[in-house]
Formats: structure tokens, sequence, C-alpha cells
């Protein structure tokens, strides 16, 4: 049964197809996938920096600008 | 006639055994493959535990930016322990690439399968064994990360953590782990070095940079009076707390599965990653006993604080994990009875005498019962040969490695978190911080149907008072411009 199983066939078009890693070497298209994905988790970075940035200077001024936190005036 | 079907018959067999040969392989490969996975999976169970662990630590107003910093930790090191942390582990065995990386010592092709446009970490169906390892790393990436951030919570900005976090996850350890936790790496080709399941590599080394990071984060608003002395912040929910490390405890016996090798058909037997042999079932007995000594340590040493005991239970793990594949079960025991002692200890004088506000113990419990671990190596472990030279463990190799690691881990992380502090990005903004980090990132309360109580805090003489008063007086004080009080940072 196991010899009737049509693997050479199924395994040679699996491992063509462009993004799997076949022993020809790294394909142009895994590169340039490689570089985006880089690209992306660098920016990501300044992108969870810059969106907190915003949140914690609105929510502070809005604090400090209620008063509820000032220093009482001596007696 | 007879001689031919003789031949005819001889081939047939020779055919069915290489046949039968290679469907062997290809099983213990898949068998391989299945066993990571599942220590991958079990793994997890680190991570959900570190996440309620630091949420119920944490006063109500932070619990959800504290379980975010958890769940983020995942999108930010996943990425860049893909994209370059795994390069430094196959190629930085000798401290630096050598050109062609032709180290004799390491596994041969090794570094060539660790970039990420590389043969190994694409999908192949040639190769069980690259991907589902490197899994198995990244869990032990997200591992360190964890580790820092308790230390961190309350006053932390998650981009900062985040920053910090990948470069502890996707660098700096995974450096140390090429240095002295792989078959090639120097420490263990050149000096013996034994750190088997990772006590000084993971736990002491995540420590170590959450230390550096510490010194410029400051402590929490309201930590330290005007005398210096240390006050205590209620955790909001100790069930969840104690519920995470137990899961944690649980993830362990993953994480200690996934610090050995296994695959027949190339190896006797199940190997430690220094492909020297081993057993599953020795270090399962050590982690266990383990967990027994140090809960018993950590119970007597706080007189019988939930979070001590349980937090000792992690300290006398992690002081047997370096020889957990040589000690005897007795020894196990007796070494995580010391290991929670220690680390109890350690952490009341980095809370009380050097001030620096951990707020759960993370640098005591994993840095310095990390390195404890690595130096009790060099007494009880002395001689075992370690590695593919058999270089014998020693006190001397045991030393080198801690003087290595000491400093890979603590310069970066205080230098990265001191330019952070530079820029103001470390910090949150002090009133942000007295209202709770949950309002200005998420914009509620995470407990809404449950009414607001006064926050209550455990002044030095163990007296509990209302806090807002105290986190007040405290907030004026960072905020002003006369003197700063003892403990409290001067930024923001």
């Amino acid at each position: 049964m196991f010899d009737a199983f049509a693997w050479d066939e199924w395994s040679e078009t699996i491992t063509q197809f462009w993004t799997f890693s076949g022993q020809d070497g790294t394909s142009a298209g895994t590169v340039i996938l490689t570089i985006l994905g880089f690209a992306v988790m660098l920016i990501s970075f300044f992108g969870f920096v810059i969106l907190e940035e915003g949140k914690l200077a609105r929510q502070a001024e809005k604090l400090r600008s209620t008063g509820a936190l000032d220093r009482p005036p001596a007696a | 006639m007879l001689m031919s079907l003789f031949g005819s018959l001889l081939a047939q067999t020779s055919e069915d055994i290489e046949n039968l040969q290679s469907q062997i392989t290809l099983d213990s490969q898949i068998l391989g493959e299945q066993f990571y996975f599942w220590t991958v999976v079990v793994m997890w169970l680190i991570h959900v535990g570190f996440m309620a662990y630091e949420g119920g630590a944490v006063r109500r107003k932070n619990v959800m930016s504290t379980a975010m910093k958890n769940i983020l930790t995942i999108a930010v090191v996943t990425p860049t322990f893909y994209y370059f942390g795994w390069y430094i582990y196959g190629c930085f065995e000798e401290g630096w690439p050598k050109s062609g990386h032709a180290s004799p010592d390491a596994l041969e092709g090794f570094c060539g399968l660790t970039a990420p446009w590389s043969v190994g970490l694409g999908p192949s169906l040639q190769d069980h064994i690259s991907l589902i390892f490197w899994l198995a790393f990244l869990l032990f990436s997200w591992t360190t990360g964890s580790i820092m951030s308790g230390a961190v919570v309350e006053r932390i900005r998650l981009s900062a953590y985040l920053i910090l976090t990948a470069i502890l996850g996707s660098a700096v350890w995974i450096m140390d782990a090429a240095w002295g936790w792989s078959s090639g790496g120097w420490l263990v080709t050149r000096f013996g070095f034994h750190d088997a399941i990772a006590s000084g590599v993971v736990h002491g080394v995540a420590g170590g940079f959450a230390f550096g990071v510490l010194l410029n984060l400051g402590p929490r608003i309201g930590k330290y009076d005007l005398q210096g002395r240390a006050r205590s912040f209620r955790g909001h929910n100790t069930h969840l707390t104690l519920m995470g490390l137990m899961l944690i405890f649980t993830g362990f016996y993953g994480f200690y599965a996934a610090c050995l090798v296994i695959q027949s058909t190339a190896f006797p037997g199940w190997l430690n990653i220094y492909l020297s042999p081993s057993t599953l079932g020795t270090i399962a007995m050590v982690i266990t006993i383990g967990f027994a000594g140090g809960f018993t340590g950590g119970w007597f040493a706080s007189k019988g604080d939930p979070f001590w005991t349980l937090s000792g239970g992690l300290a006398g793990v992690i002081s047997v994990s370096a020889g957990a594949d040589v000690y005897h079960p007795s020894l196990a025991y007796l070494l995580a009875i010391s290991g929670a002692l220690v680390a109890y200890w350690s952490g009341t004088f980095i809370e009380k005498r050097l001030r620096i506000d951990d707020a759960v113990g993370a640098v005591a419990v994993h840095g310095v019962a990390g390195f404890y671990g690595v130096f009790l190596v060099g007494i009880f472990a002395g001689g075992f040969p370690t590695g593919i030279n058999n270089v014998e463990s020693s006190m001397g190799g045991q030393l080198m490695g801690i003087l290595a690691f000491l400093p890979l881990a603590f310069l970066p992380g205080y230098a990265v978190s001191w330019l952070l502090k530079k820029a103001n990005l470390l910090r949150v903004p002090a009133e942000v911080e007295l209202e709770g980090l949950d309002m200005a990132e998420f914009g509620m309360d995470f407990y809404p149907e449950f009414e607001r109580v006064p926050e209550i805090i455990i002044e030095p003489d163990g007296r509990e008072v209302d806090g807002a008063p105290v986190l007040l007086d405290s907030y004026w004080q960072t905020n002003g411009k006369g003197k700063v009080p003892a403990g409290t940072s001067s930024e923001s």
C-alpha cells in the first residue's frame, strides 16, 4: 500500500513551490519576503513608541489640568 | 539457476533493509519533531503563568497594562528571534562569527541553517527538526523577557519594555547560549562550562539584564520613604499570583524536557544540550525534588509568606538546573533548599539595602539563584566530562562562565535603558503612574463591576495606611525642584 502512494510526483510538486526551501538554494522571493518582514518588524517598534507616547502625554496633561494632583497651598 | 535465485533474494533483502533503515530514520525524526512540539505546548504555560503571576502582583489600576506586556512579548520576540536571534545562536559559538563558520567543534552546517532565508527556517519536506528546534528555543527567549517583565511593572512604558525584551530575548541571552549552551560554544569546548538546564544561561542572564534596567528605571512612586525605608504595595490578587506560579512550574517540565536532545538513529539515547548522555527521568526527578526543597526553603526563610514560599520553589529549581543531568535527588533537594534561602535573603538585601524596587524579586529568584546554580556545579559536579570534547567541569570553568555572562547580561540592560531614559521614553509620566497605567493605555478600569476601594500601603513599620496621601506626597517630592527622596526616580 505504501509503495502504491504517488510520493515522488506529489513531493516534486510541493518542493517546487516558490516559498518552499528546496535544495537549490534561496529563491529571490524568499529573500524579498525576508527583507519585507524585517522592515515591518523594525517599523512596528517605532509604532509602539509613537502610539504610546501620544496616549501617555494626553492622559498626563489631562490629569495636570484638573489640578487633582496639585500640592495644596501652605496654610 | 539456484545461484541466480539466491542472488535475486539477496538483492531483494538488501533493498528491504535499506527501505527499513530509511523508514526508521524518518520515524525517529518525526518522533523528535513531535517531542519538541509538545514541549512547546507545555512551555506556553510558563507564559500564561507569568501573565497571571504578574497581573495578580500589581495593583488593580495596572492589571491590564501588565498583562499586555506579557502578551506583546510574544509579538516582538518571535520576529526578532526569527530574523536575527537564531542566527546568533548558530554562528556565534566562537564568540564572534568566524570566516566560513569553520569551528571544528560546532555542528557541521548548523550555522548555515539559522539565517532567516535559509533552508532550515523555511518549509522543507527534507527537514523535520530545524523549525521545531527553533520553536523550542523561541519559548526560552520569551521566558527571558517575562523574567524581566515582572521586575519593572507599574512604571515602565510598554514600548520601552518591548524594546528591552527584544534585545534580551533575541540578542543577549541567545549570545550567551551560543557561548555556553551549545555543543560548540567556546565556554564548553575550552573550559568545560556546564549549565545543562540553563540556571545561568536563561535565568541568571535575564536577572542580570533586569538589574541593569532597574538601576535606570528607579522605584515606583512611594516605594521608599524619606529615610529610604521600603514600603510594600499590596498586589490586587494574590490567588492569581500563586496560580500563575503553579502554571510556571507546570511549564517548567516542558522547559526541562526541551533542554534535552533526542534522535535515536543519530545518537545512542537522550543527550543534554552539550551532546553528553542523560535521561529524561533524571532531570524530571531533579526538578520535582527541587521544587520540594525550594518550597521548604522559601517557607522557612520567609516564616511562611505565601509569595516567597512559591518563589522559593522557583529559586530552588533554578539553583539545581545547571547540574540537573548529574545531581543525585538527595543532593538536589538540599541544594534547592539552599537556593531558596539565598534568593530570599538576596531579595531582601536588594529591596531594603540597595533600595532597588524589583516588584516580584526577579533579580534574586532568577539572577542570583541562577548564577548560584552555575557556581554549585563547580563544587558538586566538578570532574564531570562535558560536551563532545569531554572537558571536565570545574570551578574555574564555571567561574569563567559567570565572568562572561555577568557583563553580557548587565551592560546591555543598563546601556539601552539609560538611552531610553535620556530620551524620556523609559518611564511613564508620574501623573499616569499615580492614576494607574490602565487608564492611560486603555481608557478603562478592568474590574467595572467592583467598587473601587482605597489603596492600602504597608509602611516600613508594618502599619497599613491609606495609600493616596503617601503617594501624593511622594509625587510632589519627585516632581518638585528640591531634593529627590531616597530611592525615588528624578525622571518624569
